[in-house]
């Protein structure tokens, strides 16, 4: 910014300046975050400016010498945002979304492997000819309930939101779905083979393992909201009642 | 030319050094850094703040507003647990680099 654009003298409203430069249009919290900012950079000019008038210089000389200390508006705003937006972006994704869904894909893989050797009466879905394609695990699906509560739960408690709860819980069956819905179709479209029966397959796997996990896990997950709604109602409601 | 890099590791230990005595807000900060390293490390608005807000995202600093003696608003940067857990071993680092720079020198002037 020039120092022939302020045209007032003596001290400038160092809070319209820095607001003047670091305009942008933003919404809700985003819009506090900016005005403590703009409050914060101004108040640093405003110190700067008195210490330069302290020092014996004429408040043009002294609004001038504070504004040097910004030679590039665009740039500043630009490596603040990159410095807040960090810990805003990256950090709660991580524990409110990939955490709680890798942890419930490892568990919901952990347990598959238990119901594979335990459970001894697996649903076995086949074929017209009677080709077994997908061993089907009731056990599992059942177990999946509470991997979807678990996930949904830790995504909630690091402050995940309903969106990001739900679809944290139903993770685990994602993979499956981009393995059974884009991957095998993408690599069988082209050969020459019978492709009523890879449909079939396909569209059997997809059930065993992408829609019954993902129904399972987003009961969990639904359980597990409507359970936390339920008690954050009742504590508003104490608070209420207590002011 | 020094480094981003360095540049910014040293940045980082002088705040967090003289957050140590206490909390200070951001123009105390640059003021008295550059009063202690008698104008050697000289902080603006645009090279402090940045940093400040991404030791903060960091969690080496907090930020909260407050009222000063003479009424004004301002925010006060203190340091956090971890940040007071880095202090120690990055004055190390950085005592070893001087160390052997001026190990470094000496060898040149022989």
């Amino acid at each position: 910014m020039r120092c022939g654009s302020l045209r007032r003298w003596p001290m400038p409203d160092w809070q319209k300046v820095v607001r003047e430069q670091l305009a942008g249009s933003k919404a809700g919290h985003q819009e506090q975050e900016e005005a403590a900012v703009v409050a914060e950079l101004a108040d640093h000019l405003e110190e700067t400016f008195e210490s330069f008038c302290r020092e014996g210089m004429s408040e043009q000389e002294a609004t001038c010498r504070a504004l040097a200390q910004v030679t590039d508006w665009n740039a500043l705003r630009r490596k603040i945002r990159i410095a807040r937006k960090k810990e805003d972006n990256m950090e709660p994704r991580v524990t409110r979304f990939w955490l709680p869904g890798l942890l419930g894909f490892a568990l919901a893989m952990i347990l598959e492997v238990v119901s594979y050797r335990f459970d001894s009466h697996p649903l076995v879905l086949s074929l017209d000819r009677g080709t077994p394609i997908l061993r089907f695990h009731i056990s599992w699906i059942f177990a999946l309930l509470l991997v979807g509560a678990i996930a949904a739960y830790l995504s909630r408690r690091a402050g995940g939101t309903l969106r990001t709860s739900l679809l944290s819980s139903i993770f685990p069956a994602l993979p499956f779905a981009a393995v059974f819905l884009v991957a095998i179709p993408g690599l069988v479209v082209g050969h020459p083979i019978a492709y009523g029966i890879v449909a079939e397959t396909i569209l059997y796997m997809v059930l065993g393992w992408v829609l019954a996990p993902a129904i399972a896990l987003l009961t969990g997950g639904l359980f597990v909201q409507r359970f936390l709604s339920g008690g954050s109602r009742s504590s508003h409601g104490v608070n209420a009642g207590a002011a | 030319m020094i480094g981003a890099g360095i540049k910014r590791g040293t940045a980082e230990l002088a705040i967090l050094s003289v957050l140590e005595g206490g909390s200070l807000h951001g123009y105390e900060i640059a003021h008295r850094i550059e009063r202690q390293t008698r104008g050697k490390l000289r902080f603006t608005l645009a090279s402090l703040y940045p940093l400040l807000y991404r030791m903060e995202n960091k969690g080496l600093v907090r930020g909260a507003w407050e009222v000063s003696g003479n009424g004004r608003r301002r925010r006060c940067y203190r340091l956090t647990p971890a940040g007071r857990k880095k202090l120690a071993p990055l004055r190390q680092e950085w005592s070893e680099l001087f160390h052997a720079l001026r190990q470094l020198a000496k060898v040149a002037d022989a």
